[in-house]
C-alpha cells in the first residue's frame, strides 16, 4: 500500500529522489566532530521560537497601555503561559549561543574558504536577520530596558549622513519610541522569522551544493563520505538531547537569569534606568560602540564589527587545509579572539568608567587588528609551515585525496570516451 | 571549550548585582503557605494602604491555599476577582509622599539581588546624625519606616521585626512568580525524561555508527 502511495506521489512530485538526494544519499564526511551539530541545533531553535512565538502572539497585546499587563497575563493566568514565555525568552539566548558556536566552528576549521564563501555569506545575512529579530522582540514586553534599549539603538540611526533625523523618525513612526514603534516592531518581529526560514533554505541549498567541510579541511574521497541518514540524523538527535538538557535547566530553574531585573518595571519615558545594558549576546558589539568617542565613528565601528566575518574568505590567505587544526598560529589567534570577545562582553556589561573605557578601546583595537592581521599572518604562517615540513598525517591525506581525484577524473574521462565511441 | 566559556560568561553576567553600594543581607525566601500567609498578613498591615499588588487577585490567594477567613477580611466587599489595589489613591499618595508608591507585584524580580535587596531595604532604616530617618540601601527613599525598626535596640524585638520583613519578602517573592514551585516540579520530570531519552539516543547513535568499518581517517591519520 505505502509503495503504491509513494509511487503515486513520485509520478507527480520528486519525493523519493528528494529524500535520497538530501538525506539517505547525501554524502557527509564521516570525520565530522560534535562541533558540526550546531547547524542542526540552530534550525531546531528556530522552529522552537516560531512555535512558542505564535502561541504567545495569541495572548499578547501590542499596545503601550496593555503590553506589559498582557505579558503578566501570560505569565500568571494563561495555562502554561509561563512555560511558553520562558521557553521563548530563553530560546532567544539559546539561539545566539548556538549560532556563536556554529560561527566559531566555521572560523576555527576555516570552513568559510573556497568553495564555501556563499554559504558563509548567507550565514552572515542570517546573523543580521537574527539580530534584528531579537532586537525588535526585546521591545515587546515594554519594560524599562525594552524601552531604553530601543531608544538608544534607534538613536544610532541618526548617524546616517544628511537624513539621519528623518531615518530615526521613520524607524520609530514617531519622534520618540512609542505606540507606533511597538506596533511596527511587533508586526516585523512576526514577519522576520519567516524571512529567516527563507534564508535558511538558501543556506541549505548552498550547503548541499558544496557539501559540509570537515576537520581535516580537505575534500574527502568518496570512501570517507557516509550518508547523512541514518548516521548524522542519529548523531544530531543525540546532540539535541544534550542541548535540551542545558536549555531545560535554564527554562525551569533559572529563567530570570536571562532577563534584566529592570525589565520587570513598566517602561517609563520620564525615568532613565541607572545603567542601560543590552542582552548578553549584543554586549561585545555594544562595547565597541561605546569605545569610540565619536557617535558616527562608534556606529560605523559597531556595524563593521558584525560584518567583519564576511571578509574572512578574502583575509585568510593560507592554503594549508584544516583551519586551525594544522595551523598553530591561526589557532592561537582564534583563542585570543575568543578571549577578546569575552573582554569586550565584560566591558559592555559594566557601567563605563575611565578604566573600563581604556580596556574597551584596547580590546576594540585587538578585535579589528586580529582581522586585519590575518592576511599577513596567514601568509607568513604558510611559508613557515611549508619550510618546517607539514605533519605526516596531512601529507598522507592530501596525497591519497589527490590520487582519488585523479582516479575519478580518469574514470570520468574513460566514460566520456566510451560515449563518444 | 568554546561553549564552556560562553556558558561561563552567561553565568557571570546573570549573577552579578550592581544596583546598590551598601552591602545587602542575603536571605533565602520561604515558600511554604504558612510563611507566605503571614507575609501577606504583615503586608496588609504595613504596606497595602499605599502600595498596590495589581497582578494578584484575592482569588489567587485562596487558590494558593491561604485561610479563607483571612482573605475575606482583606478583601472586604470587593469581589474575589478584584486585583489587590492600594487603599490610598495614587493622587493622594503623590500628595503625601511626592512620588507614587510603586506596585509591588513584581518587586522582588525588578531589583538586582531581588528578595535580598527588598529585605535589606525594609530593615535598612536608621537614625541619621541629625536625627532624621535614613535608609542605608536606598537613601533617596520617600517611604517611612513602616516596620518601625528605627531605634529598636533590643535584640529580640529586632529579630522579630526582621522575621516580619522576611515573611513579607517571602510573600512578595511568591507574588512575583506564583508558578515558581510548579515550574521546579515540572522541571525535574522534564530533566529526568530528557536524561533517559538522551541516553537512549546515545545508544542508538552508537548502534548506527557501529555498522561502519574503520576508515583511514579514523585510524589515526588525523
Amino acid at each position: 500500500m505505502s509503495n503504491r502511495i509513494t509511487e503515486w506521489i513520485d509520478q507527480r512530485f520528486p519525493l523519493t529522489s528528494f529524500v535520497k538526494h538530501e538525506l539517505t544519499g547525501y554524502p557527509t564526511p564521516r570525520n565530522l566532530s560534535y562541533w558540526w551539530n550546531f547547524g542542526f541545533l540552530a534550525g531546531f531553535v528556530l522552529v522552537l521560537q516560531v512555535a512558542t512565538g505564535i502561541f504567545l502572539a495569541m495572548h499578547y497585546k501590542a499596545d503601550i497601555a496593555l503590553s506589559f499587563d498582557s505579558v503578566q497575563h501570560i505569565m500568571r493566568d494563561v495555562n502554561y503561559g509561563w512555560l511558553l514565555r520562558y521557553m521563548h525568552s530563553t530560546g532567544a539566548s539559546a539561539f545566539f549561543l548556538v549560532i556563536f558556536i556554529h560561527m566559531a566552528r566555521t572560523l576555527y576549521y576555516g570552513s568559510f574558504r573556497a568553495p564555501r564563501e556563499l554559504l558563509w555569506w548567507t550565514g552572515q545575512g542570517l546573523l543580521l536577520l537574527l539580530m534584528a529579530t531579537a532586537f525588535m522582540g526585546y521591545l515587546l514586553p515594554w519594560g524599562q530596558m525594552s524601552f531604553w534599549g530601543a531608544t538608544v539603538i534607534t538613536n544610532l540611526f541618526g548617524a546616517t549622513p544628511f537624513i539621519g533625523d528623518q531615518v530615526v523618525v521613520w524607524l520609530r513612526g514617531d519622534y520618540t519610541v512609542g505606540d507606533a514603534t511597538l506596533t511596527r516592531f511587533f508586526a516585523l518581529h512576526y514577519l522576520f522569522p519567516f524571512l529567516i526560514i527563507g534564508a535558511v533554505v538558501v543556506h541549505l541549498v548552498a550547503l548541499h551544493t558544496v557539501k559540509s567541510s570537515n576537520p581535516s579541511g580537505i575534500n574527502l574521497a568518496d570512501k570517507d563520505n557516509i550518508p547523512f541518514h541514518p548516521y548524522f540524523t542519529a548523531k544530531d538527535f543525540f546532540g539535541l538531547g544534550v542541548f535540551l538538557i542545558v536549555y531545560s535547566v535554564f527554562v525551569f530553574f533559572m529563567p530570570d537569569s536571562l532577563i534584566e531585573p529592570a525589565n520587570n518595571i513598566p517602561a517609563n519615558p520620564m525615568q532613565t534606568p541607572n545603567h542601560i545594558v543590552p542582552e548578553w549576546y549584543f554586549l561585545p558589539f555594544y562595547a565597541i560602540l561605546r569605545s569610540v568617542p565619536n557617535m558616527v565613528g562608534g556606529v560605523v565601528a559597531m556595524g563593521l564589527s558584525v560584518m567583519m566575518f564576511a571578509f574572512m574568505p578574502f583575509l585568510d590567505r593560507s592554503r594549508i587545509s584544516g583551519g586551525a587544526h594544522f595551523r598553530p598560529i591561526y589557532r592561537l589567534q582564534f583563542y585570543l579572539f575568543l578571549l577578546d570577545m569575552l573582554v569586550l562582553g565584560y566591558v559592555g556589561y559594566v557601567p563605563p568608567t575611565s578604566q573600563t573605557m581604556l580596556i574597551g578601546q584596547i580590546a576594540t583595537l585587538c578585535y579589528f587588528g586580529s582581522f586585519f592581521l590575518v592576511p599577513f599572518i596567514s601568509r607568513a604562517e604558510e611559508r613557515w609551515l611549508i619550510r618546517r615540513g607539514l605533519p605526516q598525517g596531512i601529507i598522507t591525506l592530501m596525497e591519497s585525496e589527490a590520487q582519488d581525484i585523479e582516479k575519478r577524473k580518469l574514470k570520468q574521462h574513460l566514460r566520456k570516451g566510451d560515449k563518444h565511441e | 571549550m568554546n561553549s564552556f566559556l560562553k556558558i561561563a560568561l552567561l553565568f557571570c553576567f546573570s549573577l552579578q548585582a550592581w544596583a546598590t553600594e551598601a552591602p545587602l543581607e542575603n536571605i533565602r525566601v520561604a515558600t511554604d503557605v504558612a510563611t507566605v500567609e503571614r507575609g501577606a498578613d504583615a503586608l496588609m498591615d504595613a504596606c497595602h494602604s499605599c502600595h498596590s499588588m495589581k497582578y494578584i487577585k484575592y482569588r489567587d490567594l485562596l487558590n494558593f491555599g491561604m485561610d479563607q477567613q483571612k482573605v475575606e477580611s482583606w478583601r472586604g466587599d470587593q469581589p474575589l476577582d478584584a486585583p489587590m489595589l492600594a487603599q490610598m489613591s495614587e493622587n493622594d499618595a503623590v500628595q503625601a509622599f511626592g512620588k507614587a508608591p510603586p506596585d509591588l507585584s513584581l518587586m522582588t524580580k525588578a531589583r538586582d539581588a531581588g528578595a535580598s535587596y527588598v529585605y535589606s531595604y525594609l530593615t535598612g532604616y536608621y537614625l541619621t546624625a541629625d536625627g532624621m530617618p535614613g535608609n542605608r540601601v536606598y537613601p533617596e527613599t520617600k517611604m517611612p519606616d513602616s516596620l518601625g525598626i528605627i531605634g529598636v535596640t533590643d535584640a529580640a524585638q529586632r529579630s522579630e521585626i526582621q522575621g516580619k520583613a522576611r515573611d513579607i519578602v517571602s510573600f512578595l517573592a511568591w507574588a512575583a512568580d506564583p508558578h515558581d514551585q510548579e515550574r521546579h516540579r515540572l522541571g525535574y520530570y522534564v530533566l529526568g525524561y530528557l536524561f533517559v531519552l538522551t541516553f537512549l539516543l546515545y545508544l542508538v547513535k552508537n548502534q548506527v555508527w557501529s555498522r561502519l568499518n574503520k576508515s583511514p581517517t579514523e585510524q589515526g591519520a588525523i
